[in-house]
């Protein structure tokens, strides 16, 4: 039944998943490269002073991230869909529609951005050109667009998943989708009281990264160990409902810890120190255990099936899919886990708030969480869209992700050293005043981090450049198994 | 399988995952009532009740505004108009806002409007941090309005060639590129004079926030780095 | 046993903040607890089935 759409031909959903993935890669690429002036400007900060200041690089360098991811999730779903459900995406006329009123928001908003940039003080800015809430920039005139395109998504993925075989993967992402696209909603009113403001943005924040997100790459790397390594359903499906019950009890009251200082109660120090911490557990715990399973039992039987070559042949269907996946894992666990618990109690985050920790704690968390395995994903779309059975690893393929991932953790650390030194400085000795602000930032540990960091920064650019290169053209190189 | 174990069966941790996430979600509920009630912003009624809110309302710009440590809570607090000694707000000790200490409920509440659609409209967050949320690339401003760089002795007030914070800081915001104060210069965003009268009052009645002692000891140490 | 209350308004989580732990350990409980009804509600179900 599943086997006519094994591969992307013929298939519209994954037609149009691949639309998804395309554009997803372009923002990926701006998003890196308004993050190098932005990264330059840290280091030589009259670099287009007036003309593309810093606060507009990096508008465009954290929308531009979480719209890929957004492209990118969404484009994840249409792929997985007609394999799971084992029916073609129902209303698909209506999801490819909204693919192009998405893409056509997105390009005005981010115009608007470089060229505009800021308004007067006054409605018409909030609803035209920018509503300076950071992630959530974008204009009022978009948040509805926005609305109007997931609630469509949300309902492509409910007619289908009720008309057709609606196995667990699809039950939770449809459970976690509704949620996704509802808690937007909360990022859409404008208030005088900023102590209300902050709350009900993180509510849009922090749910969707660290709740709504994470379940759906559990279910993303759920569907990808299935496909990748034929893992069994029945394991795999346990332990996303395990990881489902991990990350939402935590997740959820996790939102706990950014209600520390913006004038909420203090009741909020424990609630949210202690659900956060578990947050990431679940996630490396499903790989390693599925992986474990199924090397004991079907792996060491595949292997065994072909050992006269088994040196030519691999059991992995998709190397640097599988590749990514695996960072994916672990880049979580590190990224949002230990980073994350860095400075997820009070008495920690009371100096760390607010510093270039949280900026460590970022890059790596939205890189290794998501970044990664959405990656994946676009490598199995590669894979299915050319009918290739075995998709290997390339020269490119093994540079771009080593370039991506080590220039990643270069940066992550030169942030976290950044850190150091203004939370003892700027933080500790000075008490956060502006003088304290400065005497932290011209530290020679703080600039010389930074110089760390640009130069990371030019390394994942080169790796993201190979990778553009590598998934454009790897479906045509003769190496891979038809 | 004869003995299969409820921690390997599906429904069970299905039906875990369902309890737990909807049980998460009621809680957090609850707990955003109890928070919205007590983040809610005060009045001019209050301020007169000598009512201590989480968030004052918008006349507090008519009020002198400290933040000091208090023993009960063992963390800092703004004090609003004199401290008791004891680190609770007075109410009574008034400070000139642009010359004047009566804004009326109507007026401050507009100057706070303005100050929060000029903060939104100006994009001061993604390079400023305020409450500490924000981008890293400029000072944190949750309590700048009490920053002593703005403050008789600060260099600020000399270096803008005015004799109040809040027209140092008014003047500043209208023209920052012609005060360099570090090489990370803060850009020209267009603000005229009453955008940047509304700007400050924002500021000012941020810094009045109960923020649970962040951030610590504010303007309190001097510091050793360098010798200073 | 109690601890005075320090927070600015007095609430019911504020209540059972009494002090490093109470609160959190409380929701864990609440939410922890009703899985062993769940454990043994499918533990039968299970034993049914064979």
């Amino acid at each position: 039944m599943a086997s006519n759409h094994l591969t992307g031909i013929g298939s519209e959903s994954k037609q149009l998943a691949t639309w998804y993935f395309t554009f997803a890669a372009i923002l990926f690429g701006a998003q890196l490269l308004f993050g190098l002036v932005a990264a330059i400007q840290y280091v030589m900060p009259g670099f287009l002073y007036g003309i593309l200041d810093f606060s507009i690089a990096r508008i465009i360098h954290i929308n531009a991230l979480v719209v890929w991811m957004v492209f990118a999730m969404f484009g994840s779903v249409y792929w997985l869909l007609p394999d799971e459900t084992g029916i073609e995406t129902v209303g698909i006329k209506i999801g490819k529609l909204l693919f192009w009123i998405f893409a056509l928001a997105i390009v005005i908003v981010v115009l608007v951005f470089l060229f505009i940039q800021v308004g007067p003080a006054s409605d018409t800015t909030i609803w035209f050109i920018t509503e300076g809430r950071e992630y959530i920039e974008a204009p009022r005139w978009a948040d509805w667009g926005i609305v109007v395109v997931a609630l469509g998504f949300v309902g492509n993925l409910f007619l289908t998943g009720m008309k057709g075989k609606q196995t667990g993967i699809v039950t939770v992402l449809m459970a976690d989708m509704i949620a996704f696209a509802g808690l937007y909603l909360a990022g859409m009113f404008f208030t005088d009281n900023i102590s209300v403001d902050q709350y009900w943005w993180w509510w849009v924040i922090h749910l969707w990264v660290e709740a709504t997100w994470e379940v759906f790459v559990g279910a993303i790397a759920a569907y990808g160990l299935i496909k990748m390594i034929g893992a069994h359903r029945q394991v795999v499906e346990m332990w996303l409902w395990i990881e489902v019950a991990m990350l939402f009890g935590s997740g959820i009251l996790g939102l706990g810890h950014h209600y520390f200082w913006i004038g909420t109660p203090e009741y909020w120090w424990e609630i949210g120190a202690l659900f956060s911490a578990l947050e990431p557990l679940p996630l490396v715990a499903m790989f390693v255990h599925v992986l474990y399973d199924w090397g004991k039992t079907q792996g060491a039987e595949m292997a065994k099936e072909h050992t006269d070559e088994y040196q030519a042949k691999s059991v992995i269907t998709n190397k640097p899919a599988f590749t990514w996946f695996v960072l994916n894992a672990f880049g979580n666990f590190l990224g949002a886990g230990v980073w994350g618990f860095f400075h997820t109690l009070p008495q920690v985050n009371l100096y760390t708030h607010g510093t270039q920790f949280t900026a460590a704690h970022g890059h790596l968390a939205f890189f290794g969480a998501y970044a990664t395995i959405l990656v994946g994903m676009f490598y199995i779309a590669v894979q299915g869209t050319n009918g290739i059975k075995v998709l290997k690893s390339t020269k490119l393929s093994i540079w771009s992700t080593s370039l991506i991932t080590g220039g990643m953790l270069v940066m992550t650390v030169a942030l976290t050293i950044a850190g150091y030194v203004q939370v003892l400085v700027s933080r500790a000795q000075m008490g956060a005043t502006w003088a304290g602000y400065f005497d932290g930032q011209s530290g020679v540990w703080f600039a010389q981090a930074m110089d760390w960091r640009l130069i990371a920064g030019v390394v994942v650019f080169t790796g993201f450049i190979l990778l553009a290169i590598d998934l454009l053209t790897t479906g045509k190189n003769p190496v891979h198994k038809r | 399988m004869a003995n299969k174990s409820v921690w390997s069966d599906n429904r069970f941790w299905q039906r875990t995952a369902t309890w737990v996430t909807g049980f998460a979600s009621v809680l957090l509920i609850w707990l955003t009532f109890d928070t919205s009630a007590q983040i809610a912003m005060g009045n001019d009624q209050d301020l007169q009740n000598k009512v201590t809110k989480r968030v004052p309302g918008p006349t507090v710009i008519n009020y002198k505004i400290t933040y000091e440590m208090s023993a009960k809570r063992g963390l800092e607090v703004p004090i609003i108009g004199g401290n008791d000694g004891k680190g609770n707000s007075l109410f009574q000790v008034k400070e000139k806002f642009f010359g004047r200490d009566d804004y009326s409920e109507d007026e401050a509440r507009a100057l706070l409007h303005l100050g929060k659609l000029g903060e939104q409209a100006k994009n001061c967050m993604d390079c400023h941090t305020l409450l500490g949320n924000g981008a890293y690339y400029a000072p944190d401003l949750t309590k700048a309005w009490l920053d002593p760089a703005w403050g008789p002795n600060g260099a600020m007030q000399a270096l803008t060639g005015k004799n109040t914070r809040e027209e140092a800081m008014a003047e500043f915001l209208q023209h920052p590129g012609q005060y360099p104060t570090h090489a990370r210069m803060m850009p020209n965003l267009g603000i005229t004079a009453k955008e940047a009268k509304g700007l400050v009052a924002f500021l000012k009645q941020m810094s009045s926030i109960d923020t649970n002692g962040f951030p610590r000891n504010f303007g309190k140490i001097k510091g050793a780095v360098n010798g200073k | 046993m109690f601890e005075a209350f320090t927070d600015v308004n007095p609430s019911f989580f504020g209540w059972l903040n009494q002090g490093p732990m109470t609160l959190t350990i409380f929701l864990h409980t609440v939410i922890i607890l009703p899985m062993i009804w769940i454990y043994y509600q499918e533990k039968k179900r299970l034993e049914n089935e064979n």
